[in-house]
């Protein structure tokens, strides 16, 4: 089984659902987005185009940023080919962050807080404890939710379903027929990490 | 993250090449000065040992554990350090942290059996042979590791280049040598001719010469715009103060002029200066290569816009 996720760009109208649901599901401290949204503008008034790009980590099969990493921290499930990091091992080099062309790592360093000199909110602070100080974060295709067999919160939430989450193994998956039905293709093919997060084109 | 780290990161995200700030601000200013440190005393162990100068080992060993502390604070939880050692099969990283800890070692277990500290584990032993077998393959694998990290770092396209490792290599040498000068003027010793050590340094300068040239060269007509926009940074941008006055003029111009005695005599203290000011290039050299680091924007393909 290979965990993969197909984002139609035709589809997304680039409401920050999914990086609002994945900060509301994990508690990620501030400085550290696990999904985000990119807008990228082209061309000159009158022909002017907008794009949302979704990102978020794309499981390589082939990552630079697990072969990077010292201590074995980052990781790939054998079982479903997601790409994980194992915070009591990580020491904090930020090396994997380098080592992902797709920026999609964050360190989470000390003192967060949304409010400044004010410290944490009991809230923030409920939400965050769970988290390592001083260590690498990343997405996880929402683990935890897919043991419970749920989808992550990004795919869940997406208001215009512009988000499929499947198995890439299986050919008759809605994930693998949207691929081959619509052309999905993948960000940085030449850096030949094999990605398994795919876009349809806009 | 402070506030002010936060809207940096926020600008940061935005922006269309985003500066690497992991590995030069912060604790990440302390890889730099660990990999300076690091490369310096590396080379400076190999060429001392080569040309048989007990202070120069000494001081390549003492900057090797200052550059091994660096390393340390780089880390934001250097109590779990060890783990390093778990990776060394895939990770430039984890090799290097093996090379360290074997020149660490192997480095103590020589100078035990040198005279000079009372030789408690007896010159000429088994025991001291092993040492300076490891504090050799340490040193050599600490040259080599730093280059290979950093173009292993694929986020980063100017980094991400063959020519690194070899660049990092070269600079390790030169500042071996130039370690090797400055311990030698700092005795009050002049080189004789026969020593050969000034011709060596600008052999290797020369080389590092033309690994940089080709470097730029790469990196410009690569067709990268990431790396471009590091060449940018490094000659015209950011980083020209560095590049210019510190890599170009401290480091190769500065000791070039001297080596030809144009200026004043070779005495002890213009070698002391060329030496000192090739190490300080060679900082500046690593300082502004590090920080000149931009990470690859993700973009849609042009095909599907």
């Amino acid at each position: 089984m290979k965990w993969g996720m197909v984002i139609d760009l035709k589809r997304c109208v680039g409401c920050y659902g999914c990086q609002l649901s994945c900060k509301a599901e994990h508690g990620t401290p501030r400085g550290v987005f696990f999904a985000r949204v990119l807008k990228q503008e082209e061309g000159q008034y009158p022909t002017v185009s907008q794009t949302f790009l979704p990102v978020l980590c794309n499981h390589c099969e082939d990552p630079p940023c697990v072969d990077a990493c010292p201590t074995g921290a980052s990781f790939v499930w054998e079982d479903d080919g997601t790409v994980d990091i194992d915070h009591d091992l990580c020491v904090g080099c930020r090396t994997c962050m380098l080592a992902c062309p797709y920026s999609n790592r964050y360190f989470n360093d000390n003192e967060q807080a949304y409010y400044g000199d004010q410290g944490q909110t009991p809230y923030e602070a409920a939400r965050t404890s769970q988290h390592q100080e001083g260590v690498v974060m990343k997405c996880n295709f929402c683990r935890d939710r897919r043991q419970e067999g749920k989808e992550p919160a990004c795919v869940a939430n997406c208001p215009t379903v512009a988000r499929h989450f499947g198995d890439l193994d299986d050919p008759t998956s809605n994930v693998s027929r949207l691929i081959k039905e619509r052309a999905g293709f993948v960000l940085h093919p030449d850096k030949g990490t094999k990605p398994n997060v795919y876009y349809l084109p806009a | 993250m402070t506030s002010a780290r936060y809207d940096q990161l926020i600008n940061d995200l935005k922006s269309e090449y985003r500066p690497q700030r992991e590995w030069a601000e912060g604790r990440g200013a302390f890889l730099i000065y660990g990999h300076f440190l690091v490369g310096v005393a590396a080379g400076g162990w190999l060429l001392s040992r080569y040309f048989g100068s007990f202070d120069g080992m000494v001081l390549s060993y003492l900057l090797a554990c200052l550059g091994g502390l660096a390393h340390l604070v780089n880390l934001a939880r250097p109590e779990r350090a060890l783990n390093m050692m778990l990776r060394y099969k895939t990770s430039w990283v984890s090799r290097g942290f093996w090379g360290l800890t074997f020149f660490m070692i192997g480095g103590l277990l020589y100078f035990l059996s040198r005279s000079e500290f009372g030789a408690p584990l007896g010159e000429g032993s088994r025991i001291s042979a092993a040492g300076d077998i490891l504090a050799i393959i340490g040193s050599l694998t600490m040259m080599c590791y730093m280059g290979f990290v950093y173009t292993a770092s694929k986020g980063i396209p100017f980094w991400n280049s063959t020519l690194h490792p070899v660049l990092y290599i070269a600079y390790a040498i030169r500042g071996g040598i130039a370690v090797l000068v400055l311990t030698l003027a700092l005795r009050g010793q002049e080189l004789g001719g026969e020593s050969g050590l000034l011709e060596l340094w600008i052999g290797v300068t020369a080389v590092v010469i033309v690994l940089w040239v080709l470097e730029i060269q790469g990196a410009v007509s690569s067709g990268d715009e990431t790396a471009k926009r590091s060449i940018n940074d490094l000659l015209a941008g950011r980083l020209a103060v560095y590049f210019y006055g510190g890599t170009l003029l401290i480091g190769l111009v500065v000791p070039l002029v001297l080596t030809t005695g144009t200026i004043a005599p070779l005495s002890a203290s213009i070698l002391a200066v060329i030496g000192l000011a090739s190490i300080i290039g060679d900082f500046f050299m690593k300082y502004s290569s590090i920080k000149a680091g931009v990470y690859l924007p993700v973009r849609l393909p042009h095909l599907h816009r």
